[in-house]
């Protein structure tokens, strides 16, 4: 790979830093977590504030589908919104990563409100304790409905939430026998929704008639729970479903595979997840440095990944750039940096639709094991549809984050022309410190000398400055993070 | 004119249905008006996905339905994004877009007549006309929301004068939506984001200013209109505090309403004609225990509550309808 001539360390390392824990960063952002130091940029991160995105009152004016966010248009651009806009991303990609993990799909739950509840609960609870997330995740009324826990009686016992809490959000294939999934499900029998025969025969019809959709609320049925004796990994008692989740917790096996997914995740892509049972972490070092984060600190995920960014596996230059973008990381990513989305507008169904051209549909993960992510993400039709999408964007100078582009370029020369060779220096420092190879360097480079010199100060060079952002964004590179 | 009993509403009964590609029903409704003739008019804005539900809807106070006009578009007589309706002088119905920023005339057979209205920040231009009213003169007041102020127009569409301007002092606005005028002549403005209603003279002079943000009995969260009957109460639209606030005209707080809904004709008519839905509904309890307490969780949670109520309309000077965005329908009131 080929440097920016003008890189400073430190900056390339909160921008990669930034790229994981966000969606990249405009310069203005760089800088600004740039002046904390790494660790400063860190506590931020970790203590980002009020998200200040835009606000609920704004889009529900304007959308009125987005006061009840029944349909996945809705549901999907309302979270759409909060990532283009919220200045705490961190929250955003924690919430992503858990949809990512313990997917849940409209496509069967039908209510987008109360998928967009799930997605709140997971900002909340997402960097906290694992056991405080298992409860809230166990008594969410979507991943009820989702895995047919309201069907899982005290005499008829459903095993899809006991299996599922297992096998795919906490332990992994290998670490649990076929009785401990039946003990597991006995333990949730009673966690259901409150006026559930209604409100699951509404579900299945799939209609607003007569006055929309009713918003579910979790209920515990009491008189609907097995409170028998049952043998759990080894353990016996009577199991209700917080004591079996007290279990999971603490067994080696969870940190393992909630941390092969944080990896996965933040740090460079994992084999896909059906493979884990066959296949060791790509990094066990990795994988340690979080399992004892988690046991240190009460199983909490914000440590696990605390450490993770503060160890040198994350820091070094062979982590940067190793992931590919999922289509939702370069979407929102590209409508952040042209600075899209100060005021609604029904551009959002676009980007939220773009997300689900590209293969990552908001709300609607591909199946229970979510979206494989890495090399998945890429075929030649999604690749056609990331590029459109990110030249698109950033075609525009009048955009507010394209147009700081073209001041700061204008503020970095005297007066007159740019060179071509340090016209793409600015440029691929301003689209956050974009690294490149030298084939790409070279063609950009062409391109740029191509357009002819450049008065960053005119019309004429505002739109080359553009023309230049949108190749920029269509290359091979910017689809890495 | 306001007496020593405190004014009260009580629930009489629902109108309306989910129709979201059309039809006996309504679809993210935003206003509501009142003809002189008792046809109550309901606009629906309709929404991302269902478009086709997007029209003007025309019930009674019966439950009869007399059809609906308009559709999703730019054409002649089309809507995009809807913001409010008001009846003019010979009952010609008036309808603004802020999309589109245009007001369109309909006559009194819901028929296209005229439109008018540019973009821009000018004179006799809008940035998101989004609240109508006409004063006793037979002009039609349109809030102009995005430039902060209320133009007056002729019923033709020729401009007259303006008032307001950007600002949370007396007489500033802050995206204001809804507006009504009062029986006695005065302005009432909902002045969204400032969370107060400000009443005006006929003239447009500021009179004075109500409420603050909050969710007590004398705050607002984003008021989006007001109604006020012949004497003088004063009813506002809580938007996001999914209430109904009833205050006499000094301002003294009467009563709230959080919404008491139940079936109407429409609603139990599909009901009724879906076995699976009114077996399973036959142990409905529609008031839920909440884990939450955000008004618009605890709505969207409680099928009775008002769920968004957007705009509001008298009904010979004695009911109150009550217009839900989120639940496609209205509620009636009793005024007591």
């Amino acid at each position: 790979m080929s440097t920016v001539t003008n890189v400073g360390t430190d900056f390339d390392l909160i921008a990669h830093l930034l790229r994981r824990t966000g969606f990249g960063a405009t310069r203005d952002e760089l800088e600004e977590y740039a002046a904390l130091g790494y660790e400063g940029a860190l506590d931020k991160l970790f203590n980002p504030g009020d998200a200040d995105a835009l606000p609920v009152d704004l889009i529900r004016r304007y959308h009125a589908d987005q006061s009840d966010l029944r349909i996945p248009p809705s549901s999907g651009s309302f979270w759409m919104y909060r990532m283009v806009t919220t200045k705490a991303p961190f929250e955003e990609k924690i919430a992503l990563f858990w949809h990512r993990v313990f997917a849940t799909g409209q496509t069967k739950v039908i209510q987008g409100k109360v998928m967009i509840s799930q997605i709140e609960m997971f900002r909340k609870y997402g960097l906290g304790s694992f056991r405080e997330l298992l409860i809230q995740l166990s008594r969410d009324p979507a991943m009820i409905l989702w895995l047919d826990n309201q069907d899982n009686h005290k005499d008829a016992v459903n095993e899809n939430y006991g299996r599922e809490i297992l096998e795919l959000f906490a332990m992994g294939v290998g670490n649990y026998t076929e009785e401990d999934v039946k003990e597991c499900a006995r333990a949730f029998t009673g966690w259901t929704i409150a006026n559930m025969p209604y409100m699951s025969t509404k579900m299945r019809n799939n209609t607003l008639r007569p006055y929309g959709y009713i918003a579910w609320q979790y209920e515990y049925d009491e008189s609907d729970h097995d409170d028998g004796e049952k043998t759990f990994l080894g353990e016996t008692g009577n199991f209700n479903g917080e004591d079996i989740i007290d279990i999971i917790c603490k067994n080696p096996a969870t940190p393992r595979f909630i941390a092969r997914h944080l990896y996965h995740h933040f740090v460079a892509d994992e084999f896909p997840v059906p493979q884990w049972p066959f296949e060791e972490p790509k990094d066990p070092e990795a994988i340690q440095i979080m399992v004892d984060a988690y046991f240190a600190n009460d199983y909490s995920i914000g440590a696990m990944l605390r450490a993770m960014f503060a160890s040198d596996i994350f820091k070094a230059e062979s982590t940067r750039f190793a992931r590919i973008k999922s289509p939702v990381e370069i979407v929102v990513g590209t409508l952040r940096l042209a600075g899209d989305f100060d005021w609604p507008t029904d551009d959002v169904y676009k980007a939220t639709a773009a997300c689900t051209y590209m293969g990552q549909q908001l709300l609607g993960p591909a199946s229970v094991e979510g979206w494989m992510g890495g090399d998945d993400w890429i075929s030649t039709g999604s690749m056609v549809q990331r590029i459109n999408f990110a030249s698109d964007t950033v075609g525009d100078p009048e955009k507010r984050g394209i147009k700081s582009i073209i001041v700061r370029i204008a503020e970095r020369h005297e007066p007159g022309n740019v060179e071509p060779e340090a016209l793409v220096d600015d440029c691929l420092d301003l689209v956050g410190r974009l690294q490149v190879g030298d084939d790409t360097l070279e063609g950009l480079v062409a391109f740029a000398r191509d357009q002819g010199d450049v008065d960053a100060s005119t019309d004429d060079g505002a739109g080359k400055i553009t023309s230049l952002l949108q190749l920029i964004v269509s290359s091979r590179e910017y689809q890495l993070a | 004119m306001t007496t020593g009993t405190r004014r009260s509403l009580k629930y009489l009964e629902t109108n309306g249905f989910g129709a979201a590609q059309g039809g006996r029903g309504y679809h993210f409704p935003v206003d509501i008006a009142v003809r002189s003739d008792d046809r109550i008019y309901v606009l629906s804005r309709s929404g991302q996905g269902s478009l086709n539900g997007t029209g003007i809807s025309v019930t009674d106070i019966e439950h009869g339905w007399h059809g609906e006009f308009s559709s999703y578009g730019t054409g002649d007589g089309q809507i995009q994004w809807a913001t409010a309706i008001a009846f003019g002088p010979n009952d010609r119905l008036y309808l603004a877009d802020e999309k589109l920023q245009r007001i369109t005339i309909f006559d009194t057979d819901n028929k296209y007549v005229s439109h008018w209205g540019s973009a821009g920040s000018g004179a006799g231009e809008f940035d998101g006309p989004s609240g109508l009213a006409f004063d006793d003169d037979g002009n039609l007041l349109i809030v102009d929301h995005k430039n902060h102020r209320i133009q007056r127009y002729t019923p033709d569409g020729d401009f007259i004068d303006s008032f307001g301007r950007n600002g949370a002092g007396d007489g500033e606005f802050d995206y204001p939506w809804g507006i009504t005028i009062a029986p006695d002549g005065t302005t009432y403005v909902a002045d969204w984001r400032n969370d107060r209603i400000q009443r005006f003279t006929k003239r447009g002079d500021f009179i004075d200013a109500y409420g603050a943000s909050g969710d007590g009995e004398d705050q607002f969260n984003r008021p989006s209109a007001v109604a006020v009957d012949g004497d003088g109460y004063i009813y506002v639209a809580d938007w996001m505090n999914q209430r109904v606030q009833v205050f006499d005209k000094d301002w003294n707080f009467q009563t709230s309403a959080r919404g008491q809904a139940d079936l109407g004709p429409w609603a139990a008519e599909y009901i009724d004609a879906n076995a699976d839905e009114k077996r399973a509904r036959e142990s409905f309890n529609p008031y839920p225990k909440l884990d939450v307490d955000d008004p618009h969780e605890v709505s969207a949670r409680t099928e009775p509550y008002f769920w968004v109520p957007v705009s509001l309309a008298l009904y010979k000077d004695d009911r109150l309808l009550v217009l839900e965005t989120a639940r496609h329908r209205f509620q009636i009131y009793e005024t007591v």
